[in-house]
């Protein structure tokens, strides 16, 4: 794909990497922060930690106080969020573009200087906990992902789910949080993006004089992927009350930095996006054992998941559902796909390159998570012609490579009272 | 008076020969096409023991044309890389696309099928019957969604806005194909309808392309009409309890009525709320989270229809602290009604409101929409382009009169989810309590 825009890159002395994409749409510009750590880089009794540590970065530094972070830059027109998941933390302004003098130069307040303090944490433990019964305990795909994350990795710690079991959350100490800190939150563990209306060898100075003096952090301790080899089919059961039956099917797969990542895009693209996927098509509209059906591959740093889920009436029966998952998974693995399957998949995942590239912020994300996952943007800018190359053959061989009931992970949720 | 902004791109305008009007807006470098087609006609105009029909049959268009099937209108929309939406608003009903520039002729084509000779086989209206009927059962597992349409039922009460779009279940069991085929017949037409193209296409170019796709589509319906304006909230200073037993956590709504989608009080009462619980340094945020830790998310927000708006409050918190949350938001929202803003933070929503609003028309989805809403709502050709401009002139007493309006002058609506007991005894002094199972809302 030929890139309608250009990236200017630099690495400071302290190993901050900063890459900035100039363009006049708008006069907004965003600001990407990825720090490479995420619940892979936590431990048993810490589980939580990373996005615990995300609020905390909300409130205060050394320059700017308690929760002047968010007023400065709304006072300027701009809003920040952040995200952390299994493998990523994130943080994200978008403002008008005379602000960018000024939110260079909290962002680096915050990584130069954060303030960790005990009366804080108490409180964002507090919050935290009200957006873990929100997102899983009174949520029901939220405790059928956690079971199934504990279910399907043994060893790995995309065991515990990114926000943390409740009793880590709650003994999560200030010492930890500055430890953590000082390994994570180093500009040498950090790629800043910078996206949108601004002038790029302009913009590269004031990031040298916002984050030049930060001091390059201790090397980041290696992620060991100690998970065992799955010698066949793992089941669970959930009791809950619910309005229907509900169940994740997981299927253990490869790394991103596999070359079976962009065949599973593909191939997922195939079974279940668009109201014409075969998923769709058979499960929802022809057998009808589903109301919903959908699948999940998202690309990990160590070995991810083929993810399927369904939504159920609640007079479904989750057995009809996988018998009818199983044929369809094995009629691919069997026959193949057609040329047309094939054809369609690579015009979506064309379309979707160029739509996720559309805004300022767009770009900033998609280059942002393509250097983190692929190693680097260009080789994100280059997945066109990679799924340009995919055959139906490979479609096929990965199916069958990772398609396994030995592979498999099942869990289910039976409608009734919680123990 | 010097000129306003543009943030929305040119348009040009033509109408086809059978009476549809058509706005093409041509942006950006990307080779995609953004395409809306609405319809001034939505779920308030629901018959009332057939809530839920405006949505269902839009939905149902997708399944079939007299030229394609369901599936082969899948595949004529998906095989190319474009997407199809279609969904339902209280005032009008929407079909979207997206599409690579150089299959806008085939789209085109397609979505004037849709609207134009739907077939709504009986096999797939019954599929699509059943498929939102366990949706409903399966809504009942969403605690924030039961509160939102237990709220939206306790603001608008029997008003034609008082219901969720979708309907509910006995509206959907007592639904057959005839009454799908004839709200079609009835609803639709050029006269009421509006097509808009934004992204790479060419007014000129696309303009026979149009009349082509949509050739003999004429006649209809000539005028829509419009619910009456609500004057009271139906459920005001009362408190519904929507009882789950299992949850640890409760869902809280507060909710009164507001204005109407296009008055000007618009912006001194979006500055309010932005200062009130807009942003993340509201004062609803302040106290309800950064100072107490009482929740992950609290916020305030206008909603703004054809006939009628509202105003709501929305958090929640472990169901040992519901008392806690209600007594600061209600704290919050009265001290604001009766001081306003100060001027400070009159400023910085200002500048919020301003400086983030050129994100709302950053693609050409949401420029579609926008240009669309223009029309369904008559706003006015310079609401967009001269939005910032209204949200910078306003003034800190316009910003106070918008709160002592809006801001629960009557006594709020009070809508609580979560474990029934508890939550009745937390309510307690805040008005009549009515505790409901959750099956109520099916």
């Amino acid at each position: 794909m030929s890139s309608p825009f250009q990236v200017h890159e630099a690495t400071l002395r302290n190993g901050l990497r900063v890459r900035v994409v100039p363009s006049t749409d708008t006069p907004v510009v965003s600001l990407y922060t990825f720090f490479r750590v995420g619940s892979r880089n936590e431990r048993p009794g810490l589980t939580g930690i990373s996005h615990l540590f995300e609020h905390m970065m909300f409130n205060g530094a050394k320059k700017y106080g308690p929760n002047q972070f968010d007023e400065v830059l709304e006072a300027h027109g701009g809003r920040s969020n952040a995200y952390t998941s299994h493998d990523l933390t994130v943080y994200y302004e978008e403002f008008a573009s005379e602000a960018l003098e000024q939110v260079l130069d909290l962002e680096a307040d915050r990584m130069r200087s954060l303030t960790i303090s005990d009366r804080v944490l108490a409180r964002e433990r507090e919050v935290v906990k009200e957006e873990r019964r929100l997102r899983v305990d009174n949520e029901v795909m939220g405790l059928i992902d956690e079971e199934l994350h504990a279910l399907v990795y043994q060893a790995h710690p995309y065991r515990w789910p990114v926000i943390g079991w409740m009793g880590d959350i709650e003994a999560i100490q200030r010492v930890d949080c500055e430890a953590y800190f000082r390994t994570y939150y180093a500009p040498s563990n950090a790629v800043l993006w910078i996206a949108g209306n601004v002038e790029p060898e302009a913009t590269l100075r004031r990031v040298r004089r916002a984050y030049g003096d930060i001091p390059r952090g201790p090397p980041v301790p290696t992620v060991v992927n100690a998970e065992p080899a799955q010698r066949g089919e793992r089941r669970s059961v959930l009791t809950h009350p619910a309005q229907a039956p509900g169940l994740l099917v997981a299927y253990r797969g490869p790394a991103v930095s596999s070359a079976d990542a962009v065949t599973l895009d593909v191939l997922e693209f195939i079974l279940a996006v668009g109201e014409g996927s075969r998923l769709t098509k058979r499960l929802v509209y022809e057998e009808k054992v589903a109301v919903d059906v959908g699948m999940d591959w998202s690309w990990r740093i160590d070995p991810g998941l083929l993810l399927f889920h369904a939504e159920l009436a609640p007079e479904g029966d989750p057995a009809l559902f996988e018998a009818a998952l199983y044929r369809e998974l094995a009629r691919v693995v069997e026959q193949g796909v057609s040329e047309r399957e094939l054809t369609k998949a690579k015009n979506n995942l064309r379309a979707h390159l160029l739509r996720e590239l559309t805004t300022a912020s767009g770009r900033a994300h998609a280059l942002g998570s393509y250097e983190a996952y692929l190693g680097s943007w260009r080789a994100g800018l280059r997945l066109g012609e990679r799924y340009a190359r995919v055959d139906a053959a490979a479609v096929q061989a990965v199916a069958a490579r990772y398609l396994l009931p030995s592979r498999r992970s099942v869990v289910t949720l039976r409608p009734g009272a919680s123990a | 008076m010097k000129h306003a902004e543009r943030i929305l791109p040119p348009r040009t305008r033509f109408t086809t020969e059978g009476g549809l009007g058509v706005e093409v807006a041509r942006r950006g470098r990307v080779p995609l096409v953004s395409v809306r087609l609405v319809l001034q006609s939505g779920a308030a105009a629901d018959p009332a023991d057939r809530l839920g029909l405006a949505d269902f049959t839009v939905r149902l268009m997708r399944r079939g044309t007299s030229r394609l099937d369901a599936d082969a209108l899948n595949e004529a929309v998906e095989f190319v890389g474009g997407t199809l939406a279609v969904f339902a608003a209280e005032d009008f009903v929407a079909l979207a696309v997206t599409t690579p520039a150089e299959h806008l002729p085939g789209m085109l084509d397609v979505l004037a099928q849709m609207v134009r000779e739907p077939t709504f086989p009986q096999h797939e209206f019954d599929t699509e019957r059943d498929r939102t009927l366990a949706q409903f059962a399966n809504d009942l597992d969403d605690p924030g969604l039961l509160a939102d349409r237990a709220l939206q039922r306790a603001v608008w009460g029997l008003h034609p806005y008082g219901h969720d779009v979708s309907g509910n279940r006995a509206s959907l069991q007592r639904l057959v194909r005839d009454d799908v085929v004839a709200f079609h017949h009835h609803r639709f037409g050029p006269a009421v309808s509006r097509l808009v193209l934004v992204g790479a296409v060419d007014a000129a170019t696309v303009r026979p392309v149009v009349e082509r796709a949509f050739a003999g589509w004429e006649g209809g319906p000539t005028q829509v009409a419009v619910p009456p304006p609500a004057t009271q909230a139906a459920s005001e200073g009362k408190v519904l309890v929507v009882d789950r037993p299992e949850q640890t956590q409760a869902q809280v709504r507060l909710g009164g009525l507001a204005y109407r989608r296009g008055e000007s009080v618009a912006f001194p009462a979006q500055v309010m709320n932005a200062a009130l619980g807009g942003g993340f340094t509201s004062r609803l945020v302040r106290e309800v989270r950064v100072r107490r830790g009482l929740s992950y998310g609290v916020g305030s927000s206008f909603e703004s229809m054809r006939a009628g708006g509202s105003f709501s409050v929305s958090s929640f918190t472990k169901v040992k602290t519901t008392r806690a949350l209600l007594d600061v938001t209600l704290g919050e929202v009265a001290r604001m009604r009766e001081r306003g803003p100060t001027q400070a933070e009159v400023k910085k929503a200002q500048e919020y409101l301003a400086g983030l609003f050129p994100l709302r028309v950053e693609t050409n989805e949401a420029v579609a929409s926008a240009i669309a809403d223009l029309w369904v709502y008559s706003l006015g050709p310079d609401w967009v382009d001269r939005y910032r401009e209204r949200v910078r002139a306003v003034t800190r007493a316009e910003a106070a009169a918008a709160a002592a309006r809006f801001c629960f002058p009557r006594p709020a609506a009070v809508v609580l989810v979560g474990p029934g007991e508890a939550l009745a005894r937390a309510a307690e002094g805040l008005g009549p309590v009515t505790v409901v199972p959750a099956t109520e809302f099916l």
